[in-house]
């Protein structure tokens, strides 16, 4: 018995973020009755499955130790181009959808591998250059879904769970197994702890890091589907920010910014925290300016506990 | 001959940087007949002068390895913190306020990174909405506004010293300023230590703390300087004026050839950097671009600046 | 026998009558809650000070509210309903971030049986059968003043450069439709230029400037902008390189700076649009659906032109 209560106690420790995931559950269902429904649960999971999708695609890029911030305005034009073919053929819309995504992840991935560009510049360029295919390719305005059924991927339930989140679950589960027990997940590790070395061994890393930066933006485009059917339409201004989210999310969840270490689980920690708390702000009506410096606050705690903590070791 | 043609050519690579911006602005120029006048490049060296302060700042941040990305909403900060004072207890108390404001954010951010040693990116990226968040108390969301246009706290913004632009003077003189403290100080040399290998310059008796820490006191400086510069020019203030500005700010410096790893960089690029996107937004209004039109542009030429230097670069190994 | 029939008759009357008020007097104003998410609470003080008129309202009247803010993200605003739902509130009152993503919320709201109204920027046509009815005012027909002030002042002969706001948001949109639209009445005069100012006045002043240099004296004199925020950036612009005199400036919403810069001859006309009214006006009709009673679709409020020379009949908005 006591081992397994030291094992909490190192598990807290080890990853504040579940610390604080914990606490603020509590501290939210004691001050409001709202919070701690199956509803309202189900909704912060659902709410943050977006999010989460995105952040699938950004842990995989970070482990190997590089980063996309043009996620945001790939999730504005994958839920347009989404959006605009399925008045016509929702099975085309998924699939152009999902190219769109992979193209736009392997521009990025091929400016960083080929033209040593490196990945910021790569990726704030992008940013802004795809924001500019999204006022172009909406026509400055908002475009409107023309098929009702199309909302049934974000509304629609299968055995009472909400579609999003059995997406959201099985890209973590993919993703968690390539991780630990395939090839592909060693070696993102390897090229995220020592590119050179990992290079010197044989393994081709402009290849795999091409392959993580299209996986990124195919798990954008996933998103951005379950997004465009979410509103059934789709704005210029989505996603507008976004990517700063995705980042503090996974980096909330421990995985490093600089590469070999994090893995899914602890995405899924990050994700959810910022979800929680973001919902229980707003169920207790604080005012929005002192949420926001809440969650700031709340992010550098995170960090300097897990800083503070992992010294103690 | 050929010893002299090589040289230039392999020096001439080398400026990759300088020969895209002269490429920018010739063929900007050949479009828009109003591009290269006096009266325009005076304009441009205005309107680059709060990003450019606040990049020579960045600049010595990014060499010592670290970086700053609450420097945005403190630009929000110290604008609504100067202009909101300006009437209330005048010009240079509310000038004095803000530089202290600066300073004391960037002290927190240098404690928490050098001191505490957590990393500059996540904690500057929680800085940023706390910072925001704290702009929006003080303000309780509302505008700032001095009530006369034409007060003397407008010559910082638009006022004209020997026929030049008093913030483009600005921007000049922290160049020159900073770019002494890099070349010509201990503090710099430390820097450049310090960014390219701080466990080793730690061993090498460097206090790398304290140097980092001022660090971010310097970029706090820089955003409430650019947060004066920008209450002088609009003599008002709105809450959330340096959104984003971090990212622009960024990527100038890093389109100066500045390392995102620490260790190299300098000043000289990074004024490049700044000019070429002061001067290509500006360039792009002149060509009646759309402003779509301006982002797929910034898109290709952004990269193509960058690939271009680092081609460059590579020629030289 | 009459007698009896006329007073079982009274009785029966009376008895509907008192059931009647009794429906609607069962709900006392402390039970409502009305739930509002926004579009960009802290962004500019149109909005902080429509939230705040709002807030005193509510008050005023007795009755409960919630606020939230989705910091101009749809999706997020659509997060927001989904929470309002949850809370079981009387009333959401949506300010939408986007006309047509927002829809599919709605539904849900009706699902649940609460009452949907959307104030200030107005909900998809196709949207509209979902909710009881809009209150705002009218971005379209501001955009409109703004042109006819402008052609009033041009004399019907001129050439304009446009300032507009966020691209993609429907204010803007909307803003810039209505004044291209008042102009096509009026042939002599040409737009030469629209770029964004993103309602930022740091961006509109820079826009303003390099407009100044690219064009000569004699290539614009004329210059709209969406909101009286860029308008000063605008205006700083012009006074800068002298040319305040010549060119007019009309804008599409009434700001206190520009309501000086009006009494300085600086601003030709303006729109005046109370964030006050907005937020009142939509705190009463909330109230008024909360209770059950109907309510016009759409109820505009009004938005009046005015120009520097009526001016200062007009109070300087507070913001």
């Amino acid at each position: 018995m006591k081992s397994k209560q030291l094992n909490i106690i190192e598990m807290f420790k080890k990853q504040p973020v579940w610390f604080i995931l914990l606490s603020s559950t509590i501290l939210f269902s004691v001050l409001s009755g709202d919070f701690l429904t199956i509803r309202n649960l189900s909704n912060i999971v659902l709410q943050s499955s977006i999010l989460g999708i995105m952040a699938v695609g950004m842990t995989g890029l970070m482990i190997s130790g590089y980063f996309d911030i043009s996620v945001g305005s790939i999730l504005a034009l994958t839920a347009a181009v989404a959006v605009s073919i399925t008045g016509y053929s929702i099975p085309l819309a998924i699939a152009a959808t999902l190219l769109c995504g992979i193209i736009l992840g392997v521009i990025n991935g091929i400016l960083v591998t080929k033209a040593k560009v490196n990945a910021f510049i790569v990726t704030l360029a992008a940013m802004v250059g795809v924001r500019g295919l999204v006022y172009v390719y909406t026509g400055e305005r908002e475009i409107i879904g023309l098929a009702t059924e199309f909302e049934y991927l974000a509304a629609g339930k299968v055995a009472f769970i909400p579609i999003p989140i059995i997406i959201w679950v099985i890209t973590i589960v993919v993703a968690e197994w390539a991780l630990r027990k395939t090839v592909y997940g060693r070696n993102a590790y390897a090229i995220g702890g020592d590119a050179e070395a990992t290079k010197n061994a044989g393994v081709p890393i402009d290849k795999y890091i091409l392959g993580f930066f299209m996986l990124n933006g195919f798990l954008v485009a996933i998103a951005g589907l379950v997004l465009a059917s979410r509103l059934n339409a789709a704005t210029p201004t989505l996603g507008i920010g976004q990517e700063m989210l995705v980042i503090i999310s996974v980096v909330l969840g421990g995985t490093k910014l600089t590469g070999g270490y994090g893995n899914m689980i602890k995405t899924v920690a990050g994700v959810l925290t910022i979800g929680m708390i973001q919902n229980g702000l707003n169920i207790l009506n604080v005012h929005h300016f002192y949420s926001m410096l809440i969650m700031g606050a709340i992010f550098i705690f995170v960090i300097f506990m897990d800083a503070k903590l992992s010294k103690v070791k | 001959m050929h010893a002299v043609s090589s040289n230039l050519f392999s020096f001439g690579k080398r400026q990759g940087l300088v020969l895209a911006f002269i490429l920018l602005l010739a063929i900007i120029s050949f479009f828009a007949p109003r591009f290269l006048t006096y009266r325009n490049i005076m304009l441009v060296l205005t309107q680059v002068a709060i990003m450019g302060v606040m990049a020579c700042g960045l600049t010595l941040m990014l060499i010592g390895g670290n970086f700053d990305l609450s420097i945005g909403s403190q630009l929000s900060l110290s604008t609504v913190i100067v202009v909101s004072l300006h009437d209330k207890i005048g010009p240079l108390p509310a000038i004095a306020i803000a530089l202290v404001v600066g300073c004391g954010i960037g002290a927190i951010n240098g404690y928490l990174v050098g001191f505490q040693k957590l990393t500059s990116l996540i904690v500057t990226l929680g800085m940023l909405p706390v910072v925001q968040a704290l702009t929006l108390i003080y303000s309780g969301g509302t505008y700032s506004q001095i009530a006369n246009p034409e007060a003397p706290f407008s010559f910082i913004g638009r006022g004209f010293l020997w026929g030049i632009p008093m913030p483009f003077i600005i921007f000049a003189v922290t160049a020159i300023v900073f770019g002494v403290i890099l070349q010509k100080t201990i503090f710099g040399r430390r820097l450049y230590a310090v960014g390219g290998n701080r466990v080793g310059s730690w061993f090498a008796g460097v206090r790398d703390d304290w140097v980092i820490f001022f660090t971010f006191v310097i970029t706090g400086l820089t955003a409430a300087m650019g947060g004066i510069m920008m209450g002088s020019r609009l003599m008002s203030a709105q809450n959330y004026l340096g959104k984003d500005y971090e990212l622009t700010v960024l990527s100038a410096v890093i389109l100066g050839g500045t390392s995102l790893y620490g260790g190299s960089g300098g000043i000289f690029k990074t004024v490049i950097g700044v000019l070429i996107l002061g001067f290509l937004a500006n360039g792009f209004i002149h060509l009646g671009l759309p402003y779509y039109t301006q982002m797929l542009a910034q898109w290709v030429i952004i990269i193509a600046a960058v690939w271009l230097d680092v081609k460059g670069k590579k020629g030289e190994s | 026998m009459k007698k009896w029939i006329s007073i079982i008759i009274t009785l029966f009357f009376a008895l509907g009558i008192f059931s009647t008020t009794g429906m609607a007097a069962k709900k006392k104003m402390s039970d409502i809650t009305i739930g509002i998410t926004g579009f960009n609470w802290g962004v500019d003080s149109y909005q902080t000070t429509y939230e705040k008129a709002f807030v005193r309202h509510c008050k005023k009247r007795g009755v409960n509210c919630i606020k939230l803010d989705p910091k101009g993200d749809a999706a997020l605003q659509a997060n927001h309903v989904e929470d309002l739902i949850q809370k079981k509130v009387d009333v959401i009152i949506i300010w939408p971030v986007s006309g047509k993503g927002i829809i599919p919320a709605v539904r849900k709201a009706n699902a649940a049986n609460i009452p949907v109204l959307v104030t200030n920027s107005p909900i998809d046509p196709s949207g509209e059968p979902l909710t009881k009815g809009f209150c705002g005012p009218d971005n379209v027909l501001e955009g409109r003043y703004a042109g006819e002030m402008m052609a009033e002042a041009m004399k019907g002969k001129g050439k304009v450069v446009e300032i507009m706001g966020f691209p993609g948001y429907v204010t803007a949109t909307e803003r810039s439709q209505g004044f291209h639209d008042a102009l096509k009445k009026f042939p002599g005069i040409e737009i030469i230029e629209t770029q964004p100012g993103n309602w930022d006045r740091m961006k509109s002043q820079k826009v303003m400037e390099n407009f100044l240099v690219k064009y000569g004296p004699e290539d614009f004199n004329g210059v709209y902008v969406a909101d009286d925020n860029m308008g000063m950036g605008a205006v700083n612009a012009l006074k800068a390189a002298g040319r305040i005199k010549d060119v007019i400036v009309t804008s599409a919403c009434m700001f206190g700076e520009g309501y000086d810069a009006m009494g300085r001859g600086e601003i030709y006309g303006t729109v005046y649009q109370s964030p006050t009214s907005d937020g009142q006006i939509a705190v009463d009709t909330a109230i008024k659906v909360a209770l059950g009673e109907d309510i016009p679709k759409k109820n505009f409020f009004e938005t009046p032109k005015v120009t520097h020379r009526i001016v200062h009949l007009f109070i300087k908005p507070p913001f």
